[in-house]
């Protein structure tokens, strides 16, 4: 019941911080509504009973990364945007036919997994077994998923050398030292 | 995550919110009392003496003048962002007080009231119980650094920008050392609840070792003696995340002028104030949950304690209520004395230069934290298997 009515507080904020992340004419705007967005979002993986998710979304998501975009947004001179969207004909086409192919994607998963949300045993929604529930995710974390867990973690690596390098190739702040 | 089932235990749930969040404002004053009759201390003056005994009353007329200064706003802010701010600054600090138990949790037998039976509760003593104790504490704190920027930027002022910046960069670097000095701790408790990690703190100290119990009789079972180098990096960090000296470069008087909340006066200042103290609070609070055996008393469990209550003629309730408050005035002991240091280390150290600010988060405190790691999850395995 009280999980219920919680879903759709949280799910009603999403949905309203998401449409302002697009149409917000100030960037840091955009990056602040996101924030939000994201810690509605780990509400709601904590009504689903994923404990540790959420708060690993609350601290990687919402702690760090948007903090870091509202950090870089806020070094530049921003001049508010004049429209947030331009005009057209074409272009309108365009971003309806994209926003209805996108639609259909959304809804066509939705109904697809449908069955999955079946199967969510009712145990899970209880604070008391959470612990279990992580030593559930690293097993099979460090089990059945162990090589694309690490193959991702290398991927990230190689992003950060990757850009350090680019940085330094096209005159960053380091160029000539 | 329930308020509970009937009347009685939802009142009493809620008003307990109430309370621990008001306990934890109302600390403010006292503390910014006892820093600055500390600091005077420190170097040798009087500090605030007049108003009322030992200038205790300070404190009042202190906020008596915040309530009563102009609310003002600079000129080309950005006002939604300036007043969110410091709205934000107090929100991190109060969740992340409210999730830490400050005593033993308290226990009411059925009782008959108004005609009917009630009964029997369990109330823990804090705003809300939350599985993932350690992982919803790091979240909610790692938010804080959202009020810094925002304050920072919506002042249209290169000297709050620049405070925030440099706030904000500090907070994350340090909050990896802070979370990786932690993991020790996870490793050795087994869990992410903060009353289970108080309920293996209690007694000697006793751990495995190659399948038998080793106790030493002398040393409390405190976190402490397990990981002195996570506690080192975790007190260190914990400095760096609440923006104190030395790490007060967001707000270094000489170069910033006060860094992100220059710009703000009145009630909106004794926000930030409010949530600085606030963050410091709920730092002790941590440290005593991790490594001082959070309320417990050394040596003693607190059912022991409850016995000798109920040894003294105590009823069942009385004696679970009157061991709830003797452990919580220890717990509250050991806060008192870990604030006492921050503000002693305040006004004994000089504040870093910038670069060597981040030299000893990623290159040294970083590193450290990962060792601790690796050779805490070494120990402990080697520790725990039987050697046959």
């Amino acid at each position: 019941m009280e999980n219920g009515i919680l879903f759709y507080i949280l799910a009603t904020v999403i949905v309203l911080c998401s449409f302002m992340v697009v149409v917000a004419l100030s960037p840091i705007y955009s990056a602040l509504f996101l924030a939000v967005t994201m810690i509605a979002l780990s509400g709601i993986f904590y009504l689903l009973g994923a404990h540790f998710i959420a708060g690993v979304q609350l601290i990687v998501y919402a702690g760090a990364v948007i903090v870091l975009f509202v950090m870089v947004l806020m070094l530049f001179d921003l001049k508010r945007e004049v429209a947030a969207f331009s005009r057209g004909t074409f272009s309108g086409i365009l971003k309806l036919v994209c926003a209805g192919a996108l639609l259909g994607l959304v809804i066509g998963g939705a109904e697809r997994s449908t069955e999955m949300m079946t199967s969510v045993r009712p145990e899970a929604l209880s604070d008391a077994n959470s612990m279990s529930e992580m030593k559930v995710l690293a097993g099979l974390l460090f089990s059945k998923y162990l090589l694309a867990f690490e193959v991702l973690g290398i991927l990230l690596l190689l992003i950060a050398v990757g850009v350090v390098a680019v940085s330094r190739v096209r005159g960053g702040t380091h160029a000539g030292s | 995550m329930s308020l509970g089932q009937d009347a009685f235990e939802v009142s009493v749930n809620i008003l307990k919110m109430v309370l621990i969040f008001l306990m934890m404002v109302q600390a403010v004053p006292v503390l910014v009392w006892v820093e600055r009759r500390g600091s005077a201390f420190i170097q040798n003056r009087l500090g605030p003496n007049r108003v009322g005994p030992l200038g205790l009353t300070q404190l009042l007329a202190d906020a008596v003048k915040f309530l009563f200064k102009e609310e003002f706003v600079p000129d080309k802010t950005n006002p939604w962002v300036f007043y969110l701010a410091p709205i934000m600054a107090l929100i991190p600090g109060a969740l992340a007080f409210g999730s830490i138990p400050l005593s033993a949790p308290i226990r009411i037998e059925e009782f008959q009231w108004l005609g009917s039976s009630w009964g029997p509760y369990n109330f823990a003593f804090q705003s809300f119980e939350i599985g993932i104790g350690i992982v919803f504490v790091l979240g909610i704190s790692s938010l804080g650094a959202y009020s810094l920027l925002m304050a920072g930027w919506s002042s249209n002022s290169k000297y709050s920008l620049l405070g925030a910046l440099r706030a904000s960069a500090q907070m994350i670097s340090y909050e990896l050392a802070l979370g990786l000095s932690l993991v020790g701790m996870l490793l050795i408790y087994n869990t992410f609840n903060f009353s289970e990690m108080i309920l293996a703190q209690q007694g000697p100290l006793s751990f495995a070792f190659g399948g038998k119990t080793v106790v030493v009789p002398y040393l409390p079972n405190w976190g402490i003696f397990f990981q002195p180098l996570g506690a080192v990096i975790f007190f260190a960090a914990m400095f760096a995340e609440t923006n104190r000296l030395p790490f007060d470069l967001p707000e270094a008087e000489a170069e910033l002028v006060a860094g992100y909340h220059t710009e703000y006066g009145g009630l909106k200042m004794l926000m930030f104030y409010i949530g600085e103290y606030g963050h410091m609070m709920v730092a002790c609070a941590l440290m005593v949950t991790f490594y001082f055996g959070g309320y417990n008393l050394p040596f003693v469990e607190p059912r022991v304690v409850q016995e000798l209550f109920v040894g003294w003629g105590f009823s069942s309730n009385g004696s679970s209520l009157s061991t709830a408050f003797l452990l919580h005035v220890v717990f509250l002991i050991k806060v008192l004395f870990l604030l006492w240091i921050f503000i002693w280390v305040r006004w004994s150290l000089p504040r870093f230069r910038y670069d060597q600010l981040m030299d000893l988060g990623w290159k040294t405190m970083l590193p450290w934290a990962l060792g601790n790691t690796v050779l805490t999850a070494v120990a402990v395995l080697l520790l725990r298997s039987s050697w046959t």
